[in-house]
């Protein structure tokens, strides 16, 4: 199947609409009404804010139908035509941040901002759609739940098949991460901090960690903070009193501190097993 | 005012005589003219190589935007533009717009009605004569007239229900218009169609898998991008994408033919000639669907009529596209998942590299090493230029996820993206041009100046020099490139046309 490259795609401005919120939460709770939730459906909004808008009016069955479309269209590629997880996306229905997502209030935000770092683009779509995919999404949540067997996910059970002690080994020797990590330090308690495929992805390479960069003016004057922008024509940092410095690339001379890129590098060392064991090392520190 | 006898003939004679032969026939896709781009590819080649010289390395840091079109979507832009009698025909799914290309002003938008297909990309449009071929979200192959985008027929390729959709260009060739589906969620059978132009009715099929339900058979095999034609060999060069269940093998034991192959068909009856396997046994999701690129040259002396893909698995491919005989294979990026060729010259899976339970950590990413943008080649060079994509995947299967489409989950680690020019001859990397981090996606064009156009991870179009990957201009378009570049002349004047997000640019030097 094909795919679009994982974009970094600038960051639009979020904005939610008090319809928006009110919409959902009908919705919402009529959805899972319908479906006969096995918890309780979110309360509804105390006040309505704004005009009325079509969408309002349109049965929760419905709006779970318009949304079900506009997932396949927009969504379905990605995270599948039932929001179980598809090409690169995850499964939705087993999503923390869909769980935890009250009337679209966690939910809408990812759809308008995307999540650039995962590789999500945005969606510039109007609050109405929003609050369809919502619903349909809180619906296929429901959904899931009631059918038996079947999985598309990685749960912390699959992720037990290594040896701690060899990890600790792999972790002080051929991995050297003691040279930048420490078990009594950044690491303590690592593993209540994170779990399963979420620490063994950020394990393996922490996506938007941190880099520091020094920049030689002309004049010879010297900057450090952090790196915030760099392609081959420009170099953007903010400084210690955030403010945001950029320049020609080919202007200056700049160094770029980046020691979580040590974690690129040894992508092409581990086995299957060094991950395991490291993860089963790591799962220890709790 | 008043006319002459001659001024005023003259008038009466360009009032009833059309201005110039219109449309498309086998001539101008045999042979483009340099103010045409009339296929996906250009030419029937797949080189994405332009002829035009007058931007050259000494003038095109004088390079300027001369128009943008806007097409207003949120849909991004990745088609691969038409343009014929100064015509361009752009797409996103469900929309073609025709448009002035010396201005860029619109002449018409077609929208097709709303409908229940995957909005994943449309890659453009194609023409016969003055029809244009579209392809719908719903699997449907609508012929546009192009002078006003009125529909003439709409005929239904796939079945969407079952899971089908189409994103692709058709490839006309003589008096056929053949076509290709998409659809992984599903165990379905990939094929290929050839359409007859003026009906819509279908001259014949062809297979990619078995009938869905063969016991011990694979699925899938899905036909995503446009091919390639030897128009001397009169065959057809098409890539199939990746096997189904997609990151189960167990249920489809063996190759898994004809899954993540390139196949020579006879374009008339749809009989296949040869095939060739870059991944048999595919559990990792990539199609072999990238661009089956026809190069006549020398190889090792002898002069060949070569195949070369950049395969998404890692590997670069030369074939003889007579008898798909392999020349050369071997990888463009880090690659973990082979244990070694096979005597065809094919990788062979290594076992230990198929998802599992725990987890396997695989190079590339289910991305690839490259995706459906062009690469380009380059004669003068020998250079076989691809936008790579060095990178790194998790990839998880246990039998609780069933023997039904996905039946698996991966998850990509880390990545990046790298300009990278091949010497077909040896495979070696003549040089290497970093675009970012994440990766670039952008498609490749080549000129005959000696200029490669392509685009970075942060949105800049770029224009290097070929020879060695210097940088030479770019400009900053906001999004990533997720097309691929054509170039045509106009007026005496070269355009080099890139698109990002839902804007069309067209680039020229100042007047």
């Amino acid at each position: 199947m094909l795919l679009t490259p994982r974009n970094s795609f600038p960051m639009p401005k979020l904005t939610q609409s008090g319809f928006f919120r009110c919409a959902v939460a009908m919705l919402a709770s009529a959805a899972a009404a319908s479906a006969q939730a096995p918890k309780p459906a979110p309360a509804p909004p105390k006040t309505a804010i704004g005009a009325p808008a079509p969408n309002v009016a349109m049965p929760a069955s419905k709006l779970v139908q318009t949304g079900g479309s506009l997932f396949v269209q927009q969504c379905g590629f990605c995270h599948g035509r039932d929001a179980g997880g598809g090409e690169t996306g995850p499964d939705l229905t087993g999503s923390k941040l869909v769980a935890a997502d009250i009337n679209g209030d966690t939910i809408a935000p990812v759809i308008r901002n995307g999540r650039p770092e995962n590789g999500m683009p945005r969606f510039d779509l109007p609050d109405g759609d929003i609050a369809a995919l919502v619903a349909f999404i809180h619906f296929q949540k429901i959904e899931a739940a009631s059918r038996k067997g079947g999985r598309r996910g990685v749960d912390v059970a699959d992720l037990q098949t290594g040896d701690a002690e060899a990890g600790k080994r792999y972790f002080n020797g051929p991995g050297a991460c003691s040279s930048c990590h420490s078990p009594s330090g950044d690491l303590a308690g690592v593993a209540k901090r994170f779990e399963g495929l979420k620490l063994e992805e950020r394990m393996l390479y922490p996506r938007g960690a941190k880099a520091k960069v020094t920049v030689t003016l002309a004049n010879g004057q010297t900057l450090t903070g952090e790196l915030v922008y760099r392609d081959e024509f420009t170099i953007g940092m903010r400084d210690s009193s955030r403010h945001y410095h950029a320049w020609p690339a080919s202007a200056v001379h700049y160094t770029v501190d980046a020691p979580a890129e040590k974690h690129a590098d040894l992508l092409a060392q581990y086995t299957d097993a060094d991950i395991h064991n490291l993860m089963a090392y790591l799962q220890t520190l709790r | 005012m008043k006319l002459s006898f001659w001024q005023s003939s003259l008038a009466a004679f360009l009032l009833c005589a059309p201005l110039a032969a219109q449309g498309v026939d086998a001539s101008i896709l045999l042979k483009p003219p340099a103010d045409s781009w009339p296929g996906y590819h250009g030419d029937y080649s797949g080189q994405r190589h332009s002829a035009l010289t007058q931007i050259t390395p000494d003038n095109v840091k004088n390079l300027g935007l001369h128009w943008a079109f806007q097409t207003g979507q949120v849909k991004q832009l990745k088609c691969s533009p038409l343009l014929v009698d100064g015509v361009l025909y752009i797409t996103v799914p469900d929309n073609v717009w025709a448009v002035d290309a010396r201005s860029g002003h619109q002449l018409w938008h077609y929208t097709y009605p709303p409908n229940k297909g995957f909005n994943i990309g449309s890659r453009g449009v194609s023409m016969y004569k003055d029809w244009l071929y579209f392809m719908t979200p719903d699997a449907h192959l609508i012929c546009l007239n192009a002078s006003d985008g009125k529909v003439r027929w709409d005929v239904i390729v796939a079945d969407s229900k079952k899971g089908y959709w189409t994103t692709m260009s058709p490839l006309v060739v003589s008096n056929h218009v053949i076509v290709g589906v998409s659809g992984d969620f599903d165990n379905l059978t990939g094929f290929l169609k050839s359409v007859d132009p003026e009906t819509g009715k279908t001259q014949w099929v062809w297979n990619a898998t078995p009938p869905v339900g063969t016991p011990g058979a694979t699925s899938g095999g899905m036909t995503w991008m446009t091919g390639t034609y030897d128009p001397t060999l009169n065959l057809i060069y098409w890539g199939t994408g990746n096997p189904t269940p997609v990151l189960t093998g167990k249920p489809r034991p063996g190759d898994n033919l004809y899954t993540c192959s390139i196949v020579a068909l006879n374009p008339d009856t749809g009989k296949l000639a040869w095939a060739f396997q870059p991944s048999p046994h595919d559990t990792h999701d990539w199609d072999a669907v990238e661009t089956p690129v026809l190069v006549d040259a020398t190889f090792k002396g002898q002069p060949r009529k070569m195949l070369m893909q950049t395969s998404r698995n890692g590997y670069f491919f030369v074939l003889d596209r007579t008898s798909g005989e392999n020349l050369l294979t071997t990888t463009f990026g880090p690659t973990n998942w082979a244990i070694g060729l096979d005597k065809k010259g094919q990788p062979i899976p290594d076992p230990a590299k198929e998802p599992a339970s725990d987890g396997r950590l695989i190079a590339p990413d289910e991305g690839g090493m490259t995706n459906y943008r062009s690469p380009s080649f380059d004669a003068k060079t020998g250079l076989f230029i691809v936008d790579a994509h060095p990178s790194y995947g998790i990839y998880f299967a246990k039998p609780a996820d069933g023997n039904f489409g996905w039946a698996g989950a991966d998850y990509g680690v880390w990545g990046k993206g790298v300009l990278e020019a091949i010497d077909y001859q040896t495979g070696k990397i003549r040089w290497s041009h970093d675009l970012g981090p994440g990766g670039s996606g952008a498609g490749v064009l080549t000129t005959d100046a000696g200029l490669t156009f392509t685009g970075d991870s942060t949105g800049n179009v770029m224009a290097l020099r070929t020879a060695d990957g210097k940088t030479l201009w770019h400009a900053g378009t906001g999004e990533q490139m997720q097309s691929s570049p054509i170039a045509y002349e106009l007026d005496g004047r070269q355009y080099i046309l890139t698109s990002s997000g839902g804007v069309m640019f067209a680039w020229a030097l100042p007047e």
